[in-house]
């Protein structure tokens, strides 16, 4: 790989890095896409090395999470009993998968993020006015909680992305747990759900690490940047240009599968 | 809240996760400088070394949280982490279900 590749990768990460911490999302969903359709790998190693900077992004903001005590660790890991089997479940048999199907599947949940994304904007928005305090509350319905997380990590193992997108809706709507509570469990989680597909990916020779490599590196920096400037930045913005960033390549995903183009 | 928030775990997991992060960035980090300099073969090891420590850092935050349910009696979150665990080594460790 020439220093040039090296620093174009680093840079998609630092950017992904930077969108990613802003408006809460893994990267994996634009790291994925980027690197199927613009520097032409194959889309299993595209998603198993999409995978590493999904785990780092989880990785470096879920530290800060925990540490201020927002994250539920107890139902993060009960959660991720779920989400780990589906991941790893799903990786194993990710070989057999249709390429132009997982493409268009891509697609589809690209689509579907771009919605809760913005559908989220709403939410942020009215619990800001209901202030930052967690309140009390018990978690419910433990098991619809798990089945979502199965269909969760399912996807990650399947489409090398976090699954936040399942994850949270589900923790926040019928498990009834705050919002920031599911947003900082549901990135928690995310690591280890990575972990239990890209260890398979890994030894199937999908993850590339000199790809993976400079991608990382953009990406801690970008988040650790994006988690600073979050304070001072509008989000609403950034959640705006991330849902078209991601209308787009659905559209781009879509053409390319149908047409026979993926590799 | 779910139960109340234990701070000795959370500050020992919050602690291992980003230890973990920065090993693997300061190893993908030095290899990113150093990879025009040494032979493609040294860069693509450290690569890979870096990542690595990555995708074990996950699982070794579920290893501590596993060790601070037995130190503290939990039985019942003891079992759900070595649970997790359990999947992960499945998956990386002793290779069930390779192809």
């Amino acid at each position: 790989m020439s220093l040039g590749h090296e620093l174009v990768l680093l840079i998609v990460g630092f950017v992904a890095g930077i969108i990613g911490a802003l408006a809460g999302v893994g990267g994996g969903i634009i790291i994925t896409p980027l690197l199927a359709l613009y520097f032409g790998i194959p889309l299993p190693q595209a998603i198993g090395t999409s995978l590493i900077a999904v785990i780092t992004t989880s990785t470096a903001s879920s530290s800060v999470h925990v540490q201020r005590h927002v994250t539920d660790i107890k139902l993060g890991l009960t959660l991720e009993l779920a989400t780990a089997l589906g991941a790893a479940i799903a990786a194993y048999y990710a070989v057999y998968a249709n390429r132009t199907f997982i493409a268009l599947l891509f697609s589809c949940f690209m689509l579907y993020s771009a919605y809760t994304l913005i559908s989220r904007l709403w939410k942020t928005r009215r619990d800001n006015n209901q202030g930052r305090q967690i309140p009390a509350y018990n978690p419910k319905r433990y098991p619809l909680g798990l089945a979502a997380s199965l269909v969760a990590g399912g996807m990650s193992g399947l489409l090398g992305i976090g699954g936040g997108p399942i994850k949270v809706p589900v923790m926040y709507i019928f498990m009834e747990v705050p919002l920031m509570v599911a947003t900082a469990t549901s990135n928690f989680m995310i690591g280890v759900t990575a972990a239990a597909s890209a260890f398979v990916y890994f030894r199937r020779g999908d993850v590339l690490p000199a790809v993976a490599g400079p991608l990382v590196v953009g990406v801690f920096l970008g988040s650790i940047l994006g988690a600073k400037a979050a304070p001072k930045v509008h989000q609403k913005y950034v959640m705006i240009l991330l849902a078209v960033i991601m209308l787009y390549l659905a559209a781009q995903m879509t053409i390319r599968a149908l047409a026979g183009r993926i590799a | 809240m779910s139960e109340i928030r234990d701070p000795r775990l959370d500050t020992l997991v919050a602690r291992t996760l980003r230890w973990g992060a920065y090993a693997a960035f300061m190893v993908l980090a030095a290899t990113l400088l150093i990879a025009p300099f040494v032979e493609v073969g040294t860069a693509s090891q450290l690569y890979r070394a870096g990542v690595l420590v990555m995708m074990a850092t996950p699982g070794l935050r579920v290893l501590i949280a596993l060790l601070v349910f037995l130190r503290e009696h939990d039985y019942k979150y003891s079992l759900v982490a070595g649970g997790v665990l359990l999947i992960l080594l499945l998956g990386s460790v002793f290779r069930i279900g390779e192809h």
